[in-house]
């Protein structure tokens, strides 16, 4: 039995969800998987409860201290462990069994460590006084400790431990995915559902590996240079190119907006390989494979460059052939979304359609992000920016693209969860959780545009100002509603009920 | 009419208008192919071609109206020296936590009045919010920048007007707010 596979299986409550089935012969590709899914549903507890926690400290006026340090680690928890770990966990799963190599070895125990580590040492450093945001708003870290408002050390832990998630992301899973599509042993016994990178659904992931490592590298450089110095093993002299609030904004941002687009890119592949699985002739095709690997290089090219829309306020200290730049490429993965949509509604058209539970879930998400892709693309036209920058419109952006991404992976996990743990989910919860999922994430996701729209600054620890308590009481309203979707989503996977392997595996390939 | 179209509650509406009919015509299909006839078309691959054509064609005509029509309401566009609305009134400030220190803060309505600010410690936003709640401009300040970051406006209404930082900089950034009061023009 792995590390891993011991870890899921003796874990109380959440290793009963996952728990890796060992008759299979396919824990190889299922062990790390299931502890990073089975990890993640942790942090999607913990950020779950702090997402309510922040209304509530409105409702019941429990002071800005408790606010901050609750926006801190819900949206980090949210973000990192939570959904980032989840698209790990099924994604590496999901392509083992697609190239029939093994997910073993340092990489995968790296990418796992790295990630939870990385965000307990956050969290511990949050909890030390540290509440600097979910973005990083550099020299903010530093500006806080001088004034005294947070100390030294807690900024010297909490870089460390958003350095050792910046590992995870940028260099270990995006190492572990290019290490398994062009390296290592192919096991005839480990191949579930064969496909080559000529597959939209694994151009896909490629594509975002390499978006990750390689938009990554120049954070990872000046995180670096930061954390010797912070540590006094580089003077502080050699540091400074990298503690220019511009040098680490730009590296920061490339890295920050690209990672959702990353997440953006695996979305749109993994409705490129699930929805063939699920059509109602048997085909297993899409309409058209060189339609949806165009979508695909359209999303990368345009998505890389149109991070410059965060820097569009600055103006003109920041040159406008930026903005303009930005703004133009962000309309642009608009044609590769349209794209997209039409490669996928026309396979529908063509092929019919299986309306099992997880499939809908995985639609259900894909049409979240299609929303919040439309509020990405108005956020970003320049005359609109001025209006929207800063309120709770680009809060409602983040956490919907975040939302919409987690909610597919969930949705996949149905297709997964049998070969993975031997065991069925209920369909009658799997249909619970899409109606409750559907309405508590299209309503906090209005919502918090509608707030936007209103004018509502994001990040402040004083909601009554102008009636805006009408939207932090709705935000309650339509957060509970998402929280009651997830527990009844956790609840399926403890009441999973057993199945013999066989079917499992079959399943699995069906 | 295109004032009332960029503004925050236009962007929510721009919104709507892309999003649904992606979202009709997803349910429609949906459930038309998975309950109501869940056989495979009669239409050809080939005949796909012209409709997604034509789709792909509104969408990108869409997204260029738009684009085009917002040009006039990017604050420096629209103060450009050709546009002839050069800056009459120069309101300098210096953000810092948690406060503003503003070079004046009486403005006369009609006049342009351009703002130059910068931040003299971490980031820092500076929105001003019409007396009626709604937000008029936001913009950005980095500390250790060679230039200021700067909008030009022109106020239309008397009244009293609210700063905002929009940018999260710390425990008090909640209550980092000023004013600014403009009166009716001699």
């Amino acid at each position: 039995m792995s590390f891993a596979t011991s870890v899921v299986n003796n874990t109380p409550i959440f290793g009963k969800m996952i728990a890796v089935d060992k008759s299979t012969g396919l824990e190889d590709i299922n062990a790390w998987p299931a502890l990073m899914i089975m990890s993640s549903f942790i942090w999607l507890v913990v950020a779950g409860v702090l997402g309510l926690v922040l209304p509530a400290t409105q409702i019941f006026q429990a002071g800005e201290d408790h606010y901050y340090t609750a926006m801190t680690l819900h949206a980090a928890a949210l973000v990192f462990p939570f959904s980032v770990q989840l698209m790990m966990g099924v994604g590496l799963h999901r392509s083992g069994g697609c190239v029939g190599k093994a997910i073993t070895g340092w990489l995968p125990a790296m990418t796992w460590l790295t990630m939870n580590l990385g965000s307990a040492i956050l969290t511990v450093a949050v909890l030390m006084g540290l509440k600097v945001s979910l973005m990083v708003m550099f020299p903010l870290p530093l500006v806080g400790a001088q004034m005294g408002v947070w100390s030294m050390s807690s900024v010297i832990v909490g870089f460390t431990g958003i350095y050792l998630v910046l590992a995870s992301m940028i260099l270990f899973y995006p190492m572990l995915i290019i290490k398994m599509m062009f390296f290592g042993r192919k096991r005839a016994e480990l191949v579930l559902s064969e496909r080559s990178l000529n597959d939209p659904g694994m151009l896909g992931m490629i594509l975002s590996a390499m978006v990750l490592l390689l938009t990554g590298l120049p954070l990872v450089v000046v995180g670096t240079t930061l954390l010797l110095a912070l540590y006094h093993i580089l003077p502080m002299s050699m540091a400074a190119w990298a503690a220019d609030p511009v040098v680490f904004q730009y590296s920061f941002f490339f890295f920050a907006h690209n990672l959702m687009e990353a997440m953006a890119i695996m979305v749109a592949s993994a409705i490129y390989a699930t929805l063939p699985l699920y059509l109602a002739d048997g085909s297993r095709k899409l309409f058209s494979d060189k339609m949806a690997n165009l979508a695909l290089w359209i999303l990368l090219v345009t998505s890389i460059t149109s991070g410059l829309h965060h820097f569009i306020t600055f103006y003109p200290n920041q040159p406008a052939a930026l903005s303009y730049w930005g703004s133009i490429m962000s309309w642009g993965t608009g044609i590769g979304a349209a794209l997209s949509i039409f490669t996928v509604f026309a396979t529908i058209w063509q092929h019919g359609l299986k309306p099992e539970v997880g499939l809908i879930a995985v639609l259900i998400g894909w049409g979240l992000y299609i929303f919040d892709g439309a509020s990405a693309m108005v956020t970003s036209n320049i005359a609109w920016a001025y209006q929207l920058h800063g309120t709770m419109w680009q809060s409602g952006h983040t956490m919907t693209v975040v939302l919409s991404m987690a909610m597919m992976w969930m949705g996949i996990l149905y297709h997964h969860y049998p070969v993975i743990t031997g065991r069925k989910l209920d369909p009658a919860l799997g249909r619970l959780y899409v109606r409750l999922v559907t309405v508590g994430s299209i309503g906090v996701a209005s919502v918090m545009l509608m707030a936007g729209a209103d004018g509502m600054p994001r990040r402040i620890a004083d909601w009554h100002q102008e009636g805006w308590m009408l939207w932090g009481n709705l935000f309650m309203v339509f957060g509970l509603i998402l929280g009651a979707a997830f527990l009844v989503y956790l609840y399926s996977l403890m009441k999973a009920s057993e199945m013999s392997a066989t079917m499992g595996r079959q399943l699995a390939r069906a | 009419m295109l004032d009332s179209v960029f503004t925050g509650w236009g962007a929510f509406w721009a919104v709507i208008v892309m999003f649904a009919p992606f979202a009709l015509m997803g349910i429609y299909i949906v459930r038309r192919k998975s309950v109501v006839d869940t056989g495979p078309t009669s239409l050809q691959p080939s005949e796909f071609a012209p409709i997604e054509g034509v789709w792909l064609t509104i969408a990108f005509i869409f997204f260029v109206i738009v684009n085009l029509a917002g040009l006039k309401f990017i604050p420096w566009a629209a103060a450009a020296p050709s546009s002839g609305v050069g800056p009459v009134q120069e309101i300098d400030f210096t953000a810092k936590s948690w406060a503003y220190d503003l070079s004046s803060r009486q403005i006369e309505t009609g006049k342009p009045v351009r703002f130059s600010g910068r931040s003299s410690d971490t980031q820092h936003g500076f929105a001003v919010y019409h007396p009626d709640g709604r937000m008029l401009f936001t913009m950005l300040m980095m500390p250790n920048t060679t230039k200021p970051t700067s909008v030009v406006y022109t106020f239309k209404e008397p009244g009293t007007y609210k700063v905002r930082c929009l940018e999260y900089c710390g425990i008090a950034h909640h209550a980092m707010q000023d004013e600014l009061t403009v009166v009716k023009s001699n």
